[in-house]
């Protein structure tokens, strides 16, 4: 069986930097992987690169067994895999149904004229991720950074993928909001949802993951059960020293 | 965002009214109110691509352009009938476009307005120099075909044709298509971020864009009856059409227009007092007021005293 994810001796420099240093992983499907590493190490790069946003120097990224990296981020997003963003990227001049709706729309021109929006889907999606019914018609700017994540929740998700990437979804969040993207992370997780997560909270990151590895200037230093990993020397010596 | 039963009124009403306009204005009115359809089917051309996407271009009237000389040489150096040079100066344009739309998958903001900027000054040295026997080189070309006869009938046509176009781009940006042109215009990356080619989309605003500029040109040249390249592609020409969009209202389809009328409304009735290019300080002067009251342009002036 082949993995939902497979990343295999991915490197990206930017000049002299190298970001990701011969990283490989894999994430079963199912499976729930948490990557941490202090500011800089390179986790939103590798996101990125996933997602075809960056193109790595060399490497490979496979999804569910097929060769995404010659894919634009449109065609890997339709072969299923989704991302979120550190920081929430809406569309300013929408509300949140119709940010929704972008994220719903299929890439062909001919039904985006003449297939309607479907705004009983939208709203579900949006009560789905705990935004309330009257959100539907407010702007992002009338949103506090909560819910501006669970738009950026509602509008990943609307892309119905089967990996999800998420990109530190707990900054910003006061503690009943990190509860609720929690609870919503776990109940897809029982959906049968593959996540690869990163998260500064490493306390509120402990449940939501079966594994994690840790990276260090683009290189993985740890990886293993979340204990093993935070127990790791060179992990603690990579977070003291960030500190 | 389905049809409303005021819609049809509104839309209805400002059909009706256009139409019934002849009756009661005078034939000079008139004349003034054909540039400023025309004025508002370019600026419409404008905010489809440029006002939804966010993609300015500084170049539009090489698009108008192409339309309008490739309808005038067709019809008058060839003999072509106007039932197939009109069609072939509307495809002439949107290849054209395409042209224009190369650079553009890779470029965007102000180097984008340059390159746009630098196709229309192109296009201009062009026709001065490449087969002025064609083009009528620098003087341009005069006794281009008329369509109609008269001031009511040029009003009639180019009525019918700015309303067709404004009501069919009306229909269309109601659909989830308006929606993710616009969406492009917001954040692009997050357009691809939600599986959709924005790629694909530009194209589509940019021959969408190209396609009505191309026909307004060529009906504009076949009402003028002549074409000169200096005030094809004046610089006040293009800052009309931008200003005109921008005033009304970007991203909407009546926005164009009621910034269309605005505009040729205050140009002309400038004249007799400031006859010269000093018209357009003031008419930038009060563009700038406008646009720093009410960045949304005129519509969301005009929809906020409905309110009130
Ligand atoms: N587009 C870019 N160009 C140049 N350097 C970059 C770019 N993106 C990220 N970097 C650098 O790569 C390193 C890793 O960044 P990033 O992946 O954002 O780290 P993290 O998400 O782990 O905090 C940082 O040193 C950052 O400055
Ligand atoms: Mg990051």
């Amino acid at each position: 069986m082949s993995a939902a994810l497979e990343v295999s001796g991915l490197v990206k420099r930017f000049g002299g930097l190298v970001a990701t240093n011969d990283l490989s992983f894999s994430l079963q499907e199912g499976e729930s992987l948490g990557l941490i590493g202090p500011n800089g190490a390179g986790k939103t790069t590798v996101l990125s690169q996933i997602m075809g946003e960056l193109r790595q120097d060399s490497g490979t990224i496979e999804l569910f067994g097929q060769e995404i990296s010659a894919l634009s981020t449109s065609r890997r997003i339709q072969a299923g895999v989704s991302r979120t963003y550190q920081i929430p990227r809406p569309f300013g001049d929408m509300n949140v149904a119709e940010n929704i709706r972008v994220g719903l729309m299929p890439d062909d021109i001919w039904k985006l004229i003449v297939s309607p929006p479907d705004a009983e889907r939208e709203r579900e999606l949006a009560l789905s991720v705990g935004l309330a019914e009257s959100d539907l018609l407010r702007t992002p700017s009338e949103l506090a950074m909560g819910d501006l994540r669970k738009l950026e929740m509602a509008r990943t998700m609307a892309t119905a993928p089967r990996v999800m990437l998420l990109d530190e979804v707990f900054a910003g969040l006061t503690a009943g909001e990190v509860a609720q993207i929690s609870e919503l992370i776990q109940s897809m997780r029982k959906d049968g949802m593959t996540f690869l997560i990163v998260s500064h909270d490493l306390p509120a990151l402990e449940p939501l993951i079966d594994r994690a590895i840790a990276i260090e200037r683009g290189i993985m230093i740890a990886e293993g059960a979340f204990s093993e990993v935070m127990n790791d020397k060179s992990v603690q010596a990579s977070y003291l020293g960030s500190v | 965002m389905e049809l409303r039963w005021f819609h049809v009124v509104l839309w209805g009403g400002l059909i009706a009214g256009m139409f019934l306009l002849p009756q009661v204005v005078s034939n000079g009115t008139l004349r003034t109110l054909i540039f400023a359809n025309y004025l508002a089917v370019f600026a419409i051309s404008w905010d489809v691509l440029s006002g939804r996407t966010g993609y300015v271009s500084f170049g539009h009237p090489f698009l108008i352009g192409i339309g309008a000389y490739t309808t005038a040489i067709l019809t008058k150096r060839f003999d072509v009938p106007v039932e197939v040079s009109i069609p072939l100066a509307v495809l002439f344009t949107m290849v054209a476009g395409l042209l224009v739309l190369l650079p553009a998958l890779r470029i965007r903001g102000s180097y984008f307005a340059l390159v746009t900027l630098a196709f229309m000054e192109l296009l201009y040295q062009l026709v001065q120099v490449i087969r002025p026997d064609l083009t009528g080189g620098t003087r341009g070309m005069s006794g281009i075909q008329t369509l109609t006869r008269g001031a009511a009938n040029g009003y009639y046509l180019s009525t019918a044709l700015m309303l067709c176009i404004a009501l069919s781009m009306w229909l269309l940006m109601k659909t989830r298509l308006g929606t993710a042109l616009a969406a492009v215009g917001m954040n692009e990356e997050s357009v691809r971020g939600s599986g959709l080619s924005t790629t694909r989309l530009k194209a589509f605003a940019f021959l969408t864009s190209a396609f009505i500029a191309g026909l307004g040109g060529a009906f504009y040249v076949h009402y003028l009856g002549s074409l000169a390249p200096r005030a094809m592609f004046d610089i006040n020409f293009l800052f009309t059409i931008i200003v005109s969009a921008l005033l009304g209202g970007t991203s909407t389809i009546v926005g164009p227009m009621i910034g269309a009328f605005f505009m040729t409304c205050l140009l002309e009735y400038l004249r007799p007092v400031l006859p010269g290019a000093e018209r357009y300080f003031v008419y930038g002067a009060i563009a700038l007021i406008l646009y720093m009251y009410q960045p949304k342009g005129l519509v969301k002036l005009v929809q906020l005293t409905s309110k009130a």
